[in-house]
């Protein structure tokens, strides 16, 4: 449910899909790509433990501050932290590239409501590339996958997927079988 | 020189006008929350129909929640504060 990379996935379906459409690949971004709002959410939920030794540091006590107000900062702070969480794994969870026997199904969500949904027929992949870089990328396996289509009409970029070298081959392949199955071959 | 700075910070925050722009900037930043919140709701709607999944309803859930505590907040801050 929560992972990057599935083959065969189930009980999942994109708008548009045809009835008998079968999902091959499930591709996200890598978990670890999570870590920026991982931290700055827990760096906003910290902040109440730290603020109360910070005042005090520089000579001021927050028992002057009436306690409602307190707890509207408090609640405050919470929320940005909830909010950046929910945000963040949003993101991740719904920005998707989905293979099917027929096409790439790649979908994308960025802030505020914008949504793109790029769609190449496998049987029109002429080229695919994959990148590694980085010590995370290299560590952990995980780059970005290039796919070009004939006429170069459209290009699908799948970004920080796991395993980009596999995901290449294999649409690569998918889009032979494809491209066999349209000559009838 | 400390306590002089203490005593100045005291007068300042138990003034009725700091309190008052406290309490302006608490009220703003509850409301721009709330309007985050319902923009989630429709982003989650938008997200959850173009990619169907087990959990997507949960997800719709969690905003409409969230949402109803940011106006419920609202209210209350004015109330309370």
């Amino acid at each position: 449910m929560f992972h990057a990379y599935v083959e065969n996935p189930e009980n999942l379906r994109f708008e548009g899909q045809s009835p008998d459409e079968k999902i091959l690949l499930l591709l996200r971004a890598h978990p670890i790509t999570n870590i920026p709002w991982i931290f700055f959410s827990l760096v906003f939920f910290l902040v109440p433990f730290f603020v109360p030794r910070l005042a005090a540091f520089f000579g001021f006590s927050l028992n002057l501050i009436p306690d409602t107000y307190l707890l509207a900062f408090l609640i405050i702070n919470y929320l940005i932290s909830l909010a950046i969480a929910f945000e963040g794994f949003l993101y991740w969870y719904f920005n998707v590239t989905l293979i099917t026997a027929q096409k790439i199904i790649d979908i994308d969500f960025e802030p505020v409501l914008y949504k793109g949904v790029d769609l190449a027929p496998l049987p029109k992949i002429e080229e695919t590339d994959s990148k590694t870089a980085g010590i995370f990328g290299t560590f952990f396996n995980f780059g970005n996958v290039s796919v070009q289509t004939a006429g170069a009409t459209v290009a699908i970029e799948m970004k920080n997927v796991p395993k980009p070298a596999i995901v290449a081959d294999l649409i690569l392949d998918w889009a032979g079988v494809a491209h066999q199955h349209m000559r009838g071959i | 020189m400390p306590e002089v700075t203490q005593s100045l910070a005291a007068k300042i925050i138990t003034s009725n006008y700091f309190l008052v722009i406290i309490k302006a900037a608490i009220l703003l930043i509850l409301v721009f929350y709330a309007i985050f919140a319902l923009i989630i709701i429709k982003q989650v709607s938008s997200m959850a129909k173009t990619f169907v999944t087990t959990i997507s309803p949960i997800f719709a859930s969690v905003a409409v929640i969230n949402a109803i505590f940011a106006l419920i907040l609202i209210v209350l801050a004015v109330a309370v504060l």
